[in-house]
Order: structure tokens, then sequence, then C-alpha cells
């Protein structure tokens, strides 16, 4: 986050990347509607292709920025990552400044899990080290979490998003209490998800709390 | 609770879609009747009114194809309705003939024809630029950069459309159909333009004597648009200095947020263009004040020239920079480095710092058929039976993805509705009989007069209807072969077999042989295909299954109990794995097993296994 010139108000670009049914379109709408609601002003995009399963998945939440729907390089203020290749996928939206969390838990694509020959790209899952090392290389604030397991504790795989958005707030980047969020989450969420869904989110904030995010790279 | 679409809130800040705002605005002028055929990027428009349309007080359809929908939408017009339709690009090529004369024509009611832009083709099979129906048809244009323009242009493109007389075109293209910005809504329409249609029959029958006198008129009116968007505000200019840039669409987005950023504003003045045809006046204007002009524009150099045109028009001998000038490129969408880079060049300023992050070579997630999608099951058998050497012409729709590995269904592919007669032409000149495959939704849209054709000259084809009763791909719209769920209300259904309209219809054009099979009866669906085989002329396969994922949403008991490998007489042969690509099977350090959160327990799997080792698990656990 950082004070934005224009109107006086902060100014936070997110990018929320995953794979097709990891919930990013469901967290950037969750997101989106919350800023609103604090009236702030939103700009979102999303980047999906066909309706299949399984593709790539990256979404936009810019709160008081401008017009762009689109981020230039190095543009994301805070990426969340769900998926590890995901999170690297947005390497050219990090810069040194860019807060990254990245869940550790892979889903491998079927092209590679069924070994298809493939025009182009690797033929293995690149190993975990050498994608956090380049994340690393561009910024020194990644922080690696296993969201998937956090998720599944808090009782449903289906929250894996919201542990994502507790990170989010636990890092101290919004400039509101994380209470308001789950509010939003009570409002928007699928009632019969309200519960895990607020405990997925205060795991997510617990985690990025005791990290001290914004402290320790300052 | 009502859709917050529908809110009578003037003054309210809304973040939302840039299709939905085409839809807020429509409503708050009054829309009165409504069409579409879905198709990426604009279905979010149809869909979005397909679920308040009732309350809205729009008359709705979901059209059988574009042609038919700007054709009902333009004579609810003619009959004073205030009206729009929607569609993709390639949509507006479809109702083409429509399109050319309707401005001759006129309209009553305002018409807006949305037709969305699809820059680097990322969803359909080329990108064009819409911009050019302005001049080649007479059409006012509109061009907007975000979710906001979105909404205030379609507010005033009815009235627009009403004192013109002329119908008019949306384009937005996917960075403004998909993205949510900020909207603050006016007022709701309170009034509705009265419905009657009185006969003049020159007025609305183009014979070539009344044609030849509406194309002066036409010409007129035209320049009656150009005076109107002259008094716009779709053409708003920023900053002070004496270079210009020009943009439109999200190019004008991208160049206002860098020029924004960089501080420029000082040196620079920015021009959007909103709409076309761009208002002589304040393009001269805008010109005679600066000393060069970059253009910022995604797909053809069109404000380009008609900017050199202009000036050279009014004796200004200024450089203009764009894509002739290899400031862009000319294929494909910009982003904001790109446009950054450009307006650096332009302005002679230090080239940007880029810092380079060396990356593993990250594998791609392709799209793929579903697990338990039945087009997978369709294509396997049939291509068990006519073998690697037959040519499969494919169509437009989720089982395009027939395309490479494994399945190697899709050998040619052009456009909706083509696999028919590019199948008709192919087996003409080999000799060869030919498979063609096309989905429900597609057949009707485009696939009767192709199929009616090849009847007619005894074409040696074997036509596979893959009839999954929805228009998956674009997002689940309902599709003609599933009659009930189009018209839920109407009392002429109650017809139990869906697949029903589908067999009539192919009976009724002259087929034969037609044979209607449940895919996942392995054995009925595989004789099908071998008596098509040895068939003569034309003859069709129905493969009626519900879509996968439309099965699970719509039915209580959809889901099946997923499948497991039986690790004992698994020999990782891998032939499950080569001739399906099911994304249901995971291949870890040479094991075989199912992920039972991803199998669908379509049981073709098991099927094609030689070892019987691949059985259904008894219970199905509820997660
Ligand atoms: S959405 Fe339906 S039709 Fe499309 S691939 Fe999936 S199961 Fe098949
Ligand atoms: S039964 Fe086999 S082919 Fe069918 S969805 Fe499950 S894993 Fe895929």
């Amino acid at each position: 986050m950082h004070d934005n010139p224009k109107n006086g108000d902060f100014l936070l670009r997110i990018l929320l990347a995953g794979t097709g049914g990891q919930g990013v379109i469901t967290a950037a709408r969750l997101l989106s509607e919350y800023f609103v609601r604090k009236g702030d002003q939103v700009l979102s995009a999303q980047l999906h292709g066909m309706a299949q399963r399984g593709g790539a998945v990256q979404s936009t939440v810019c709160v008081n920025s401008g017009i762009s729907p689109a981020l230039p390089r190095g543009g994301a203020d805070v990426v969340l990552g769900c998926e590890p290749v995901e999170a690297a996928r947005a390497l050219p939206y990090v810069s040194a400044d860019t807060i990254v969390f990245v869940n550790t838990a892979p889903i491998v694509p079927f092209v590679l899990s069924q070994n298809y020959v493939l025009e182009s790209g690797p033929s293995e899952y690149p190993g975990l080290h050498a994608l956090e090392k380049s994340l690393r290389a561009a910024t020194l604030r990644v922080f690696p979490l296993d969201a998937t397991k956090i998720a599944q504790d808090a009782g449903s795989l289906k929250t894996l998003n919201v542990v994502m958005l507790g990170c989010l707030f636990g890092s101290g980047v919004v400039p509101y209490p994380s209470q308001d969020f789950i509010d939003t989450i009570m409002v928007l969420a699928p009632p019969n998800l309200a519960e895990t869904n607020t405990a997925a989110f205060k795991m997510g904030v617990e985690f990025a709390e005791s990290l001290n995010v914004v402290e320790q790279v300052s | 609770m009502s859709h917050p679409v529908l809110k009578d809130a003037p003054g309210a800040s809304v973040c939302m879609l840039g299709n939905h705002a085409i839809v807020r605005g429509a409503l708050e002028a009054g829309l009165q009747f409504f069409s579409c055929y879905p198709g990426t990027p604009s279905s979010e428009v149809g869909d979005l009114l397909a679920q308040i349309s009732k309350p809205a007080g729009v008359l709705f359809e979901y059209s059988i194809n574009e042609k038919v929908a700007v054709e009902v939408a333009f004579a609810a017009s003619l009959t004073g309705a205030r009206s729009m339709c929607s569609m993709k690009h390639l949509g507006l090529n479809y109702a083409g003939d429509p399109i050319s004369t309707m401005p001759y024509v006129g309209v009553e009611g305002g018409m807006v024809v949305v037709s969305a832009g699809d820059p680097s083709a990322i969803t359909s099979p080329n990108e064009q630029d819409q911009r050019h129906f302005s001049r080649f048809l007479y059409y006012p244009v509109f061009d907007p950069a975000t979710p906001a323009d979105a909404y205030r242009m379609t507010r005033y493109a009815f009235e627009f459309s009403e004192k013109t007389r002329l119908p008019v075109i949306m384009r937005p293209t996917t960075r403004v159909c998909h993205t949510s910005g900020m909207v603050e809504y006016g007022p709701l329409s309170e009034t509705r333009n009265e419905i009657r249609f009185t006969k003049n029959p020159p007025r609305y029958v183009p014979i070539p004597v009344n044609a030849r006198r509406m194309r002066r008129e036409l010409i007129d009116r035209f320049a009656l648009a150009e005076e109107l968007l002259g008094r716009s505000d779709f053409f708003p200019r920023h900053g002070s200095g004496t270079m210009g840039v020009i943009g439109s669409g999200v190019g004008y987005a991208y160049a206002s947020e860098i020029l924004n950023e960089l501080g420029l504003f000082d040196r620079v003045s920015l021009l959007q263009i909103g709409a076309y045809p761009i208002p002589e006046t304040i393009l001269s204007e805008f010109l005679a004040s600066v000393e060069s002009v970059l253009v910022v524009e995604e797909l053809t150099p069109y404000v380009e020239e008609i900017v050199s045109l202009n000036a050279f028009r009014h004796g200004r001998s200024i450089p203009v920079y764009g894509k002739n000038s290899g400031h862009f490129p000319v294929e494909f969408e910009y982003d904001p480095d790109m446009v950054e880079d450009a307006i650096r060049k332009f302005l002679q300023l230090e080239p940007r710092t880029v810092v380079e992050v060396a990356l593993p070579e990250l594998p791609p997630r392709p799209p793929v058929l579903c697990s338990g999608c039945p087009h997978r099951t369709s294509f396997y058998l049939a291509r068990k039976v006519f073998g690697k050497n037959t040519v499969y012409v494919n169509d437009i729709g989720c089982y395009t993805l027939g395309y490479g590995e494994p399945l190697h269904s899709c050998d040619v592919l052009l456009c909706m509705g083509s696999s028919i007669s590019q199948a008709s032409g192919i087996a003409r000149t080999t000799g060869k009989r030919t498979v063609a495959y096309i989905g429900d939704s597609t057949f009707f849209h485009s696939g009767l007069p192709p199929l009616a054709n090849a009847v007619q000259a005894n074409d040696d084809i074997t036509v596979v209807i893959l009839n999954n009763y929805i228009t998956a791909m674009t997002g689940f719209q309902p599709s003609f072969s599933a009659w009930d769920s189009q018209y839920p209300d109407s009392s002429n259904n109650g017809q139990k077999d869906r697949g029903i309209v589908l067999l009539d219809a192919v009976k009724g054009l002259g087929v034969k042989e037609v044979f209607s099979v449940d895919p996942f009866d392995e054995a009925q669906t595989l004789d099908a295909f071998k008596k098509a085989k040895s068939g003569k002329g034309v003859n069709v396969v129905i493969c009626n299954s519900p879509c996968a994922v439309h099965r699970v949403r719509v039915e209580p008991d959809g889901n099946r109990a997923p499948y497991i490998i039986d690790q004992d007489k698994c020999n990782a042969c891998s032939l499950c794995v080569r001739v399906l690509g099911c994304p249901g099977i995971v291949v870890e350090d040479g094991v075989y097993f199912i992920d039972a959160s991803m199998c669908d327990g379509c049981d073709l799997c098991a099927y094609v296994c030689n070892r019987d080792a691949i059985h259904q698990v008894e219970v199905r656990e509820h997660a």
C-alpha cells in the first residue's frame, strides 16, 4: 500500500492467481465488494478463458488506482498465489516492493501428469525451490504457506481463497480492521460456508500477523 | 431480493462488470426488447438480462443465432420499442445481411447492437475491428474505454439512435466487458416508448426504388449523427501540452493512466475517441493545437488513418505515429508497458527500466474437455469405427477441444456451422466419407442449411450431432434442443425426451439414415457408427447426453460415484491416458490412479481398459 498522490487515498493493487476452481474470481469479487462498501474506488479485471476447469486464472483488484484494467510490469503491491506455478506466472507484476503470499501445495497440470508431448514448456512440474528462488530474486517479501492444509484444517478445501485473503489482511496493508471483512463474508458468501470461511480467514490473518510483514521489510 | 442492477438509486456508486454496465445503461434508457446469441466476451450482457428481464419488463430471448437476434430486435424497433441485441464480433458478421440494410430502412425505437471484440483472439478464431462497420455500412460505433463509459454510452445511444434513425453498434472489447469498475447510477427510466406499427411500405420496404431514396437520406442522417456526437462528451480532452496523444478503447485507459503517473499532462494533450464517426471539427481543432500525434488504438490503424486524412484536409502537416510508424504492433492487444514504451519513444524520454528475473519454464494449463464430458466418449467411439485416416471436420463449441492429443478429432475448423459444409466439400472431391462434428446449439445456429444442402447433393458424410442440451462453452445458456429450459413457462412443451426436437429436425430435412444414441451406451453407439460408416449419402448420428458440468448443477442426483483403478490389475500400459485425456486420471511415478474429486463417474476409462482394472466405487462419499 502507498499513498495515492491524486486524491490522498491509499492505493492498493492486488493480483490473485491460481487455477480454475480455486475460487480466485470469487475472492476478487468479495474483495471488490468489500472495498466498495468502504467507500473506495475499485477496478477489478478478470482474465478467464473457456468454461472448462483447470486453466490458469488471474484476477486483479485495484483500489483507488485509476482506469487501467491491466497492471504494468512490477505493478502489483500484493500477489496472492493460490498455487506455486501460478504465483510464479505472476512474476512480471512483481517488483522489489511487492508482497507475495504463495501457497506451497502444487496442482500438477494434467498435461504433465499424463505425460503429453508438448510443443513447448517443461516435461516436469518445476521444483518448488526453483519457483521460490525466482520470486525471491524479484522481492524479499515472499511468504510461503501451506494454505491448502490450512483450508482443510478450517473445514473445507473450498476456503483456500479465503485463507489467502486472510493473509492479505494479516499483512497490515489494508487500512481497515480485518473483522470488517468477516462481516462481508457473512453477507456475501454462501451461508452454509460462513463458519468455515470465517475460521479459514482468521487462520490466514493469524499466519500473516505472525510474520510482521510490513515491519519486517521496511 | 431484486438484482442490484435494478436498484432505483440515482447517485449510487456501484462496482460492476463492463457487460453489466451496458445492461444498466440500457435499463435507464427504457429498454423494452432484447435478444442475443451468446459469445465470449459478450455473454454476460444476455445472461444478466435473462435473470432480470421479467421484473425489468423487458421482452427477452436467447435467439437461435445472431442474424435472427438482430432481425427480431430490429423489427421490435420498427414497432417503436427501444431494443438491444448482443453478440461477439463474429456474430456481427453472421448478421451481415440484415446489418447491411438496416441503416437504409432506419429505426423507430432506438436500437443498440452490442458486438464485443476479442483482440488477441483469446476465445475466438480471429481478431477483427468492428469499428470499420462505421464507414463500411454507416453505423455510429461506440468505443468504450471503461465500464463507466460502456454505461453512459449505452444510456445515450438509444435517444441518439432515434434522432438519427440509425441503429448503432456498441463495441466493447474483452478488457471492458470483463473488467469491473465504478459506475454511478442515474435514474431508471419511468416512461417507455409507445408500441405501434403504422403501415407505410415505402418507409419499411427497401425495394430498389425505395432503397435509392433511403441511400440519399442515409447520408444526411449519418451527417446528423456526426453533428450530434460533436456535441456529446465522448471526446474529452486532458492536458495542455503540444504533443498530442489520441486514444480509443482500452488504449485510451492505458495512455491516460501512464500520462497521469509520469506527470506528463503539461507536455501532452490527450484526446479520447469514444465514438465514430469522429466529428471533423473536434479532430481538426485538436490537431491545430499540437505539433505531433501518437495514436493509441488496438487492432487496426483506424483512427490513425482518419487523423492523417483530417490533418491533410485541413492543411496540417504534422507527423502522425501509431501502428504505421512502428510505435505499436498491428496485431493483438496492447498492455500498459507497450503503451508506456511508445509514449516514451514519442516524447523522447529515457526508456523504461526493466528488471529481468529468470524464471524456470512454467507448464501450460491448456483447456481440456471436462472429466465425464460426453463429447470425449463420442469422439473415442467414432474414431474406433472410422479410424485414423478419416477426415474429422469440427465446429465451434467445447468439442473443438477434440483437437490434437489424444483424441485427434479436429482436422479442419472454420466458423459456426461450417463443419457440415466443409465435410461436404471434402467428401465430394476426395470421394471418401467424411465426418462432421457439431453441437446442438451450433447445429440450430447455422447447421440446418448446410445439412439440407448435403442432402440435396447426396454427399457421403456422417454428421455427428453432439447433443448436450446446452450452450456450454459460453457459460451454459439454453439450447434449442432443450426446449423446456428456454421457455420454462411455455405450455407447448412437456416433451420428456428433449432430443426429439433435434431428431425431427434432421428427419424433416430429408435425412433417411438417422441414429439417436446415448454415447455412454457404448454398444448402441458403436453399432450406429458402424452402420453410418457403411451407409450411402448423408447420415446423422445424434449423441444425446447432458453436459457433465451442467448435469451436476441442475440434477440433484447428478453426481455419479467415482471410479478407482485396481492397482493389482493395472499394469501401467497407459492405454487409458493415451486415448482419452480425461483429467480425472493421474499418473505419479508410473502409478495410475483416479483423482476421486475430479472423476465424474462416466465409465469411459473402465470401458477402455483391457485388463478390467477400473471399477466404480460402491458408495459415493459426500464431501
Ligand atoms: S462444459 Fe460440458 S460440454 Fe463443455 S467440456 Fe465440460 S462437460 Fe463437456
Ligand atoms: S470414469 Fe474414468 S474417464 Fe470417466 S470421468 Fe472418471 S476417470 Fe474420467
